[in-house]
């Protein structure tokens, strides 16, 4: 196994990672799939590219704004739309995400259009390819957000471990009522989750677009990505991560050793084959599986 | 539900039927003869229109007695629409069979045997899970006709040429609308008589509380396989028929936005309603062309205009959003409580008992 | 001399559920300041449903103060909501499901929000070692996940989470379920120490009479939605039924009568009065 392979599954698993947290904390908090998650990434990039009016050289501070915006409409995603939905089925609301990704899209086709967007192109930075050792080749977005995902990543699950506010939210996950019996708001702590899980999304939404391309249609990326939570546990960030590095790998190895239009299909049959051995994932809590 | 209209059942046989009030009878009746006299009067563009009604109400049909009836999620309708499709363009492509009745029997059976297939997970997960089980095999079975499409080298699809019945071919809307409108009259009746059945009360009581239904003699293995096969077979079927009505079958229609829209058109008309179904399918298939409608009407800016497409996303989107924010319960819910005004009026709510 | 505002005054409450069901009718009682106060009845007789009303449940399930007032400190909370009367001072150790399963000890008494300013953090922290010297127990097993406490020490720390709500009103709901009685007697100890300490009010709400009419400074019996009998413990304890159908101490041999036998015998003999 050559360096280039394990430098395309790290990259690959940094950006799933990032997105699987984004599924991870909207589920303990809402017990729901969120699957907007991937028009929130797209959002994120669509801002991004918007700020580039800005002129170049700001580009920390676009970045910044860009995810700070993505968290908020996020929050507001959750007040508007998800808290008047408590006690309703699982199924309802996870088809309200729908209705939410079908809306966020068109609107951004509207606004966007579906022409192929370039932002570091438009702010007249140069992708460049980093040469690591043994002869593995990343460009510095992919250097970037693979430092990034373990920052962020890292961050949230200290953040979850350690700050009150964190334990809050774990607390509000677990049990709403007696979290509010505790004095505890809850809904402010599932609205943070809600923009966390966003800002996660963003980041990866921020790499596609300035290493790939700006499009609507990078959202897919986000239902490609619901692999990794569902075979790491939707209730653990950690479990997310590995199970990012094995579709990662799986898929990459398919791509080269098998074909090429295997490499879409390769995280659905890791879904089934976790539905079937093991539906709550790798290190996901055994829960007794909700009805519908 | 209210009902304070004192209206009583003198007889079993009253009891039992289908359409039991003499009100029931004459609507319908009235309703078949408005139907029958539509081509008529409508445009041709109207009665194609309501040509892809009448093939939606039948995935809407299979959609809500799998989701509605028996309370199993599945994700996975634009998968079995695809077989009953593609099934179609294999006996047309390969077999050189294109009869109409019997490609689409053969296409139902495909879908019955995938729907087994696609409901095994059921007997291991329920909720979250199960919809993504049914997603992913959803993603097998279209990657699946993909690969067959491109093998084939018809990338640009599969040509399924028109149904005929003997000497008689159903080439323009008209004749589509008749025959369409006899298979969906039919597959409706079929479907109510269906949950009004042993099989439907199985469903439901599965629905509702499984583990109770389990205790309650319902053998949960049998009745759920039977509602993925019976949905499937009929999603299929649907699929089959939309494939001749379009002349032709491609891998690209079978996204995951077909399975939405036929999952909008059961919450928007109502899960657990046959009438939910058939309101949900006319209103989701028109909604893009009252969309167009409006645009064309009102004065709109020329950059709305040239993006009909966006703003009909828009719309269908925003339509499931504003569903679950108002009326969770869809169409039925709201047409209930019209009724209930209506019926109860000057008071508010009965009093005796629970609705 | 003029007597001091009681801390809580529920004045002729009645709950309604679903818009139909009335669980809760003409109940008054009054909580003194520093007193405790005992509220028992037997499975039904609406005793949670008063302890949801006043701390501001009820939306949750379905129901609504349809007449009569509840008023805390002199102004009215009814119709608050939760996080409102807790910042008010009113903290709930309720029924079932007290702790959070999956968090430690320590994690599980961080999550309480304390009432007063962030510069309290001072205060917060002097009533946490407070708390370990009250719950020596708990201090031992401040790492360990609450899911594998005992019912004793979960129940202890439910109540610890409440204190640090700092509240001036606590409301006990159904303290005694699934503890042994050694166990319980240790936790009416530690609370009444609790109580004298920082000059705690308690409303105890139990079906266990017995504990609740030793507790407390004065009671209330609740059957039917609706308060049928109140008087300091001594009161309880001489009246006849309480002591038969409360308290199981009759003069015949037989015990705690069923529920049945007793809807019949109140409807031979007048109870009220």
């Amino acid at each position: 196994m050559d360096a280039q392979l394990v430098a395309q599954v790290v990259v690959l698993a940094a950006f799933y990672s990032l997105v699987g947290t984004g599924y991870v904390l909207v589920y303990r908090a809402s017990r729901v799939l969120n699957l907007a998650n991937g028009e929130l990434l797209m959002l994120c990039a669509y801002f991004l590219f918007a700020l580039t009016v800005l002129g170049r050289g700001l580009l920390p501070l676009m970045v910044l704004l860009a995810l700070v915006l993505v968290a908020v409409v996020a929050g507001v995603i959750y007040w508007a739309t998800i808290r008047p939905m408590t006690g309703h089925p699982v199924f309802s609301i996870v088809l309200m995400t729908v209705g939410l990704a079908i809306v966020l899209r068109g609107v951004s086709e509207l606004v966007w259009t579906a022409q192929a967007r370039y932002p570091l192109e438009v702010l007249g930075i140069t992708n460049k390819t980093l040469h690591l050792p043994a002869g593995a080749a990343v460009t510095v977005v992919e250097a970037g957000a693979v430092a990034a995902a373990v920052l962020f990543i890292g961050g949230v699950i200290a953040f979850l471990r350690l700050a009150r506010i964190g334990m809050q939210m774990r607390a509000s996950a677990e049990h709403p009522v007696l979290a509010s019996q505790r004095g505890v708001n809850i809904h402010l702590a599932f609205a943070l989750s809600w923009a966390l899980a966003a800002i996660g999304a963003g980041i990866a939404g921020l790499a596609f677009a300035a290493n790939v391309r700006l499009e609507p249609n990078i959202a897919e990326q986000g239902l490609r990505a619901l692999a990794v939570p569902l075979a790491g546990g939707l209730t653990s960030i950690l479990g997310t991560v590995i199970a990012s590095l094995m579709v990662a790998m799986s898929e990459n190895l398919a791509v080269r050793y098998a074909d090429p239009l295997l490499a879409g299909v390769v995280p659905y049959f890791i879904i089934l084959a976790f539905i079937i051995l093991r539906p709550w994932g790798l290190l996901g809590e055994e829960e007794e599986l909700e009805r519908v | 539900m209210a009902s304070g209209s004192g209206y009583f059942y003198t007889s079993y046989r009253q009891a039992l039927a289908v359409f039991d009030t003499a009100f029931k009878k004459q609507a319908l009746f009235a309703l078949a003869i408005a139907v029958a006299l539509f081509p008529l009067v409508g445009s041709n563009f109207q009665v194609h229109l309501v040509n892809l009604c009448f093939i939606a109400v039948l995935g809407a049909l299979s959609q809500n007695l799998l989701i509605g009836y028996a309370g199993q999620v599945s994700l996975g309708f634009a998968g079995l629409f695809a077989a009953g499709g593609f099934t179609a363009a294999l006996m047309v492509k390969e077999l050189e069979f294109s009869a109409f009745i019997p490609v689409v029997a053969a296409a139902s059976a495909v879908g019955a045997v995938l729907g087994v297939l696609v409901g095994l997970p059921s007997l291991r997960v329920k909720g979250l899970y199960l919809a993504v089980s049914t997603l992913a095999l959803h993603a097998v079975i279209v990657y699946g006709a993909s690969e067959y499409q491109h093998r084939l080298g018809g990338s640009a699809g599969i040509v399924i040429p028109k149904p005929s019945f003997g000497p008689l071919i159903i080439d323009s809307d008209r004749e589509w609308y008749y025959l369409l409108g006899v298979v969906a009259a039919l597959t409706t009746l079929a479907c109510i008589n269906l949950v009004r059945s042993r099989v439907g009360r199985a469903w439901q009581a599965i629905r509702d509380r499984d583990i109770v239904a389990e205790a309650c003699g319902i053998p949960l293995v049998r009745y759920k396989l039977l509602a993925f096969t019976v949905s499937s077979a009929l999603a299929a079927m649907a699929g089959a028929i939309d494939a001749y009505h379009a002349g032709f079958v491609s891998v690209e229609k079978y996204s995951f936005l077909l399975t939405v829209q036929y999952l909008a058109m059961i919450v928007v008309g109502g899960l657990g309603s046959i009438l939910g179904s058939l309101l949900g399918a006319f209103v989701i298939t028109l909604l893009p062309f009252v969309i167009d409608f409006i645009v064309h009407i009102f004065p709109t800016p020329e950059r709305l205009v040239i993006n009909i497409l966006q703003l009909q996303r828009i719309a269908f989107g925003g339509v499931i959003v504003a569903v679950f924010l108002l009326e969770p319960r869809g169409l039925v819910a709201l047409w209930e409580r019209v009724k209930s005004f209506f019926q109860l009026w000057p008071f508010k709510f009965m009093v005796s008992g629970l609705r | 001399m003029s007597t001091p505002q009681p801390l809580l005054r529920v004045h002729n409450l009645e709950v309604t559920y679903h818009r139909k069901l009335v669980a809760i009718r003409n109940v008054s009682l009054v909580v003194p300041a520093g007193a405790m106060v005992g509220v028992i009845g037997i499975n039904g007789a609406g005793k949670t449903t008063l302890l949801r009303a006043i701390s501001g449940f009820l939306p949750g399930e379905d129901a609504q103060i349809t007449e009569g007032d509840i008023v805390y400190q002199g102004r009215s909370i009814k119709g608050l909501q939760p996080h409102e009367t807790t910042s008010l001072g009113i903290a709930l150790v309720p029924e079932r499901d007290k702790v959070f399963l999956t968090l430690t000890v320590e994690e599980n008494l961080a999550v309480a929000r304390w009432r007063g300013g962030s510069s309290d953090g001072k205060s917060q922290r002097r009533v946490l070692e407070q708390i370990f010297e009250w719950f020596p127990l708990l201090a031992e097993r401040r790492r360990q996940v609450a899911g594998y406490l005992s019912g004793g020490e979960r129940q202890m720390l439910a109540i610890a989470m409440a204190l640090l709500n700092n509240p001036s009103l606590l409301l006990v709901d159904e303290m005694s379920l699934g503890l042994a009685p050694s166990v319980l007697a240790h936790l009416e100890d530690r609370l009444r120490a609790i109580r004298e300490e920082m000059g705690l009010t308690v409303l105890l709400v139990d079906q266990f009479a017995s504990m609740v009419i030793r507790i407390s400074d004065y009671c209330y019996v609740m059957e039917n939605g609706g308060i049928v009998f109140d008087g300091p413990p001594e009161r309880l304890l001489a009246h006849e039924d309480v002591r038969e159908f409360y308290l199981g101490m009759s003069d015949s041999a037989q015990g705690v009568k069923s529920y049945r036998e007793v809807k019949q015998y109140r409807r031979r003999r007048r109870w009220y009065g």
